[in-house]
């Protein structure tokens, strides 16, 4: 048995694999609410640019070079729709945020919309035509335990680390960035220094829906890969929870997307090799630990200090005089 | 902010008729963006809705359906308006379904074929509450003792009740899960004893079941409850104005863990309904595809938090997911029911807004335009 | 050149409408370029309209505006800051987890797409502009580290390093202790003589008189007179309309109902307390007031006085001390014991604290009395008895709204402080606990709230007023006691009090013989 064939290098590798959507998911909605907009439509975004994926992938003819980079497009304009709905209700006329998210979710997610669109499509009935698969990046896959885990993924992951890393030194070095996080955190002060709040809301909840869309192509293009009704099964909230796990920072976000992706494939991985555990409590532990994480977030002293945007959730309107 | 887009006005003056036109006209406005929907998609709006109208309320035993429908909607849709009129955003209805499910379920395979029937479903309405009641504690001791953020835990609740209902059935060898016969091959629930199944309550040409008269009269009482009572006072203070609520006296914590409690139980006697009324078994993967906990959301929020109202949005509501499951099949769009709620409310909640304030667009000319810029 | 003479920024005949109010009106001024010039006028007279307008957050009705001679039409603020209009907020616009130099960074400039922005050389910038001005910060520092004396100076630089050639400061001593007050002006007057013009809006007769070169009175939003008028007193005719009088108790009137104060009935002994940032709030407060007296608290905002009134409501624990009322001692953080025991208060932040905005009046009227009888008949509540006792007290105080089941989120400042006295007042209070009384009230509801707290306290109750305004404690109080940084550093008669000496110990002057 190769090292490679190790119990601890599988698990990475497919947390990293598994935990690709997470990363999109949660990164775009990290951008959101960095701008003070929280976004509950995540899963069904997700759903909207699995569908849309999907049908690109089906039915488009191409070469995979052309076809697969237009379903992501396809899933990002899908997601970015959606996400703009939420951006028109909360943004401009200032619904409560939870309630239209929930609205989006219930709109766009397993039952509805995704689903319509899948069935008029068609879609489902046989594995999508192109999808991502895992590449041997400069022949390094087989370079003991970083081989299988860093340089033998699909391109989808490494555009991941790409967005990661854009976002970051977005948020913390760009003049923009530094207006994005003012605007999540005081829209009055950034209002009074002339940046448009509206303005970066909009972008915000729109791009980062889009990021949402990605993640729904993981699934349909990568993971399954075909259509299925509820694919992704309840992931966006989990994505929702790795942006106050990840305390808003791109970084962090990341790394507990990966958390999540390595007690997911725990499970099977184990029974694989005979090691007789529950699944099903088994894929419990991530949202417990999402709720032990959140608690003793939560009761550290001061969640300012953390990250979390001072005005998310509150729509904003210039104060009457 | 002022080039970009529009500006909301505050209507000076409101309408006696427009708290009704709103809801009226939010659907009307949903049902024509929905066939909309339908006809850029090839189908026929006007004989998908008549087909619809029709099984879910006109067509013969029609509405029976639609009441059965309708019954976890309320008690989810309860669940939901009594937590979010006190700012608790319980999205927890779904797992507290779920763990009602399972406490009603597993007190009626308790208490076996011999208890009389009024016992047993009197039990699987205490244990319901019990079930539910506890599992939405969770977020609500959370939240008073630690602030943590109640909207993320719900959530994460919901997925852990499913995770047990499904091992109860599926994972192990449990006391809700069928042994013998069929269920020593596919795992499934056992059946509740029949004594234990809910009545039907018979008016004539319409049956109306027990869990749906049941939902009714809690919403009669959280109506009194809310509107009537110094903790109904205290919650609307709490709501509103929790600092205040302090100031006077008050203690919040305490009033947010009971109403998180009190919106579980809710939630908790509804998965047991769903039990006693239909399903007689507990079914994880049944319950998990129905969505009944993020539905009440959007029946709490059409009924904008009024007990009484959420009746009437689970009747419609029930209705059209009614139709959904009666015309499931190859002529009949699948995921046109959650279509048609997100609609409805994206619509309501946009109306609501529309219904007081003006919708200017902020322009550049002219100079007395600008009054609205002050808002 | 025309810009030469032209005022570097003048209005015309400016007329703002709010619905239902006329905010300006024909408002005509001209601030020359070097001068401090005052925008004179009492709360609610227009002023912070007209900056408004000034800096491009609203436009006006009617009328234009001139910078340098040139008109302008401002679409928002960022034109205005364009314009060269900078301005210093009364509430700092600044994000308390940004570091200064990024604070003042916000909004200005451009990078190229994907570019980073250089903190470093703003960070100088920053440094050279505190140092040319006498305006010492650290660029590093987080804001919520400064005092608030020193966000105002960030506020300050923030404008400056906008190069604005007006500023304008909004009320810019209302958190500053008399000390800092009067260092402020001076860097007022070092800005102007570098060629800046400075908009000084204020309703403090005392420091526009020292401070500004020429003085626009503002009076229900028109303005009055442009004026070089530097005594106290014509300046005060001017912005009232008429000869001031204010409900000012005479020494006499003090001194005869000294004589007629009771039993001690609120015992404040050795409190400590820390505040929200973990800091020492209190240290050793001790503190007595008596049944018929009026005790003042004076000192400058965030010297332990918010934390010592939330103390005695209940709303924050103390950490060691006792407090007594009428010999009994109250418990630590309980809302409801100081309720039950008489004590009664009335927050700084009324409408956050004391109401609830969208109850109605006689709800909110009802908040502390619902539990018991006639109001409730357990479990239930009596909603016709909550409106009829609303209605009374309404007629009682004179509060003026449509009717009792107005949602008292629509009512106007007046009148939400006259809510909150009513039910303060009515449930047989022993000690009156009120912070701030007039902050943000016209003049008209200042009268008749201090009216209301003399006759409280003339009826037997023993109230402590604590408040920023020296001359709001000065003309009420039986006693006065000067806090700072969590000390009460002395207590005065009134008739020993000099103002003088208590605007030095608000600043932390001791030695005040010196």
């Amino acid at each position: 048995m190769s090292i490679n064939d190790n119990l601890f290098v599988i698990i990475m590798a497919s947390a990293i694999f598994y935990g690709t959507p997470l990363v999109f998911a949660s990164l775009g909605e990290l951008l959101a609410e960095r701008s003070g907009v929280l976004n509950l439509g995540v899963e069904g975004m997700m759903l909207l640019g699995a569908v849309a994926a999907a049908w690109v992938s089906t039915n488009v003819d191409g070469p995979a070079i052309v076809v697969l980079p237009l379903a992501i497009v396809a899933a990002m304009i899908a997601a970015g729709l959606g996400a703009s709905i939420h951006a028109f209700l909360t943004i401009t006329l200032r619904v409560n945020q939870i309630i239209s998210g929930l609205a989006l979710t219930i709109f766009a997610g397993a039952a509805g919309l995704s689903s319509y669109l899948a069935g008029i499509w068609q879609l489902g009935q046989t594995p999508v035509k192109q999808q991502f698969g895992k590449i041997d990046v400069l022949g390094l896959s087989g370079v003991p335990v970083v081989g299988p885990i860093l340089f033998h993924q699909t391109l989808l992951t490494y555009l991941s680390w790409v967005l990661v890393i854009a976002a970051s030194f977005y948020l913390f070095r760009t003049r923009a960035g530094l207006h994005l996080r003012a605007v999540g955190e005081s829209p009055q002060t950034a209002d009074s220094v002339g940046i448009s709040v509206s303005r970066y809301r909009y972008f915000h909840v729109i791009f980062g829906g889009s990021f949402a869309g990605i993640a729904g192509a993981c699934f349909s293009l990568m993971i399954v890969p075909t259509w299925v009704d509820g694919m992704t099964a309840g992931q966006g909230w989990i994505a929702l929870a790795l942006v106050i796990f990840g305390f808003w920072r791109p970084d962090l976000t990341l790394l507990g997307a990966y958390l999540f992706g390595a007690l997911s494939s725990l499970g099977l991985t184990l029974q694989a090799r005979g090691i007789h555990i529950s699944t099903a409590l088994l894929s419990a532990l991530p949202y417990v630990m999402t709720i032990v994480v959140l608690v003793i977030v939560s009761n550290t002293a001061s969640r300012k200090q953390l990250g979390a945007p001072a005005a998310l959730g509150k729509p904003y309107e210039r104060e009457e005089r | 902010m002022s080039r970009f887009g529009f500006r909301l006005e505050p209507r000076s003056y409101l309408p006696k008729w427009l708290p009704w036109a709103v809801p009226v006209g939010s659907f009307l406005a949903a049902l024509l963006v929905g066939a909309i929907v339908l006809f850029a998609t090839g189908q026929n709006a006007l004989s998908v809705y008549g087909r619809i109208l029709d099984r879910a309320f006109l067509s013969e035993g029609a509405f029976t359906g639609t009441l059965i429908s309708a019954t976890p909607l309320l008690f989810t849709g309860l669940c939901a308006a009594v937590a979010f009129r006190i700012g608790f955003f319980n999205i927890g209805g779904e797992g507290q379904f779920v763990m009602g499910a399972i406490f009603g379920s597993g007190i009626a395979l308790k208490l076996g074929v011999d208890a009389p029937g009024i016992v047993s479903v009197a039990a699987m309405v205490v244990f319901g509450a019990v079930g539910g009641g506890l599992w939405g504690l969770i977020p609500g001791i959370l939240k008073a003792r630690f602030r943590t953020n109640e909207i993320i835990t719900s959530l994460m609740l919901n997925y852990v009740a499913a995770v047990i209902a499904t091992y109860l059935i599926f994972d192990s060898n449990s006391f809700w899960r069928e042994l013998t016969g069929s269920g020593a091959v596919f795992p499934k629930g056992k059946i509740l004893p029949t004594g234990s199944w809910w009545p039907n309550l018979d008016f004539g040409s319409i049956v109306v079941p027990f869990g749906f008269v049941l939902g009714m009269v809690i919403a009669a009482w959280l109506y009194v409850l809310q509107r009537k009572t110094r903790f109904g006072f205290e919650m609307r203070v709490v709501g509103g104005a929790p600092t205040t609520a302090r100031y006077a006296g008050m203690k919040p914590a305490r009033i947010v863990v009971a109403v998180a409690a009190l919106s579980g139980a809710l939630a908790g006697i509804g998965g047991a309904a769903d039990i006693g009324n239909f399903r007689h078994v507990l079914d994880p993967k049944g319950l998990q595809q129905s969505g009944f906990g993020y539905a009440g959301i959007v029946v709490a929020a059409l009924a904008r938090l009024n007990p009484v109202a959420v009746v009437f949005v689970a009747v419609l509501l029930g209705g059209i997911t009614n139709a959904g499951y009666a015309l499931r099949g190859p002529d009949f769009p699948s995921g046109l029911v959650g279509v048609l709620q997100g609609l409805i409310l994206f619509c309501t909640l946009g109306g609501e807004v529309l219904a007081r304030y003006r919708i200017t667009r902020s322009v550049r000319t002219p100079m007395n335009a600008s009054a609205l810029e002050s808002a | 050149m025309k810009a030469a003479t032209a005022p570097a920024v003048a209005a015309f005949h400016v007329t703002k409408k709010f619905p239902g109010v006329i905010a300006n009106e024909d408002v005509t001024f001209d601030v020359r370029v070097g001068e401090v010039h005052a925008l004179l006028g009492e709360n609610g007279a227009g002023k912070t309209t007209l900056s408004n307008i000034l800096t491009g957050l609203y436009r006006p009705d009617e009328g234009w505006m001139e910078v340098a001679g040139i008109a302008v039409d401002f679409q928002s603020p960022r034109d205005a800051i364009h314009a060269g209009i900078g301005m210093v907020h009364q509430h700092f616009r600044l994000i308390p987890t940004f570091s200064v130099a990024e604070n003042i960074a916000l909004g200005t400039g451009h990078d190229p797409v994907g570019g980073r922005f250089d903190l470093k050389m703003i960070e100088e910038r920053v440094v050279e502009i505190s140092e040319s001005f006498d305006l010492p910060v650290d660029p590093r520092a987080k804001i919520w580290q400064l005092s608030v004396g020193e966000q105002q100076r960030v506020e300050i630089i923030k404008v400056l390093y906008r190069d604005a050639r007006v500023l304008i400061f909004d009320e810019p001593t209302a958190v500053l202790s008399p000390l800092e007050s009067e260092r402020l002006g001076a860097t007022l007057q070092t800005m102007a003589r570098s060629g800046r013009s400075i908009v000084f809006i204020s309703h403090k007769l005392g420091e526009v008189a020292s401070i500004a070169d020429r003085v626009t009175v503002l009076r229900h939003g028109r303005s009055v007179q442009t004026t070089s008028e530097n005594d106290v007193s014509a300046l005060a005719s001017l912005m009232v309309g008429r000869d001031v009088e204010s409900v000012t108790r005479s020494s006499r009137a003090i001194a005869e109902s000294s004589s007629r104060v009771g039993a001690v009935v609120l015992e404040i002994e050795n409190l400590h307390a820390v505040g929200d940032r973990g800091l020492k709030a209190l240290e050793g407060v001790s503190l007595d007031v008596r049944s018929g007296e009026i005790v003042g608290v004076a000192g400058v905002a965030g010297n332990g006085q918010r934390e010592l009134v939330e103390i005695l409501a209940g709303l924050r624990r103390a950490g060691s001390g006792s407090i007594r009322v009428e010999g009994e001692s109250l418990e630590n953080g309980s809302t409801r014991h100081p309720i039950r025991l008489g004590v009664s208060y009335v927050p700084q932040d009324r409408m956050g604290t004391g109401l609830a905005p969208d109850l109605t009046i006689a709800e909110n009227m009802a908040l502390k009395n619902f539990r018991r009888p006639p109001v409730a008949r357990p479990p239930f509540i009596r909603q016709s008895v909550i409106d009829a006792q609303g209605r009374d007290l309404m007629e009682q105080f004179d509060v003026r709204a449509p009717s009792e089941t107005t949602p008292t989120r629509r009512l106007s400042g007046g009148n939400v402080q006259k809510v909150l006295l009513a039910r303060e007042m009515s449930g047989d209070p022993r000690v009156l606990v009120i912070a701030s009384p007039s902050q943000g009230l016209d003049v008209g509801a200042v009268a008749t709230v201090h009216r209301l707290l003399i006759d409280a306290a003339e009826s037997g109750v023993g109230v402590l007023l604590v408040s920023e305004d020296l001359d709001e404690v000065l003309a009420l109080s039986n006693r006065i006691a000067v806090m700072y940084e969590g000390r009460i550093l002395d207590t005065f008669d009134r008739a020993d009090a000099d103002a003088q000496r208590i605007g030095l110990l608000m600043g932390g002057q001791l030695d005040v013989s010196a």
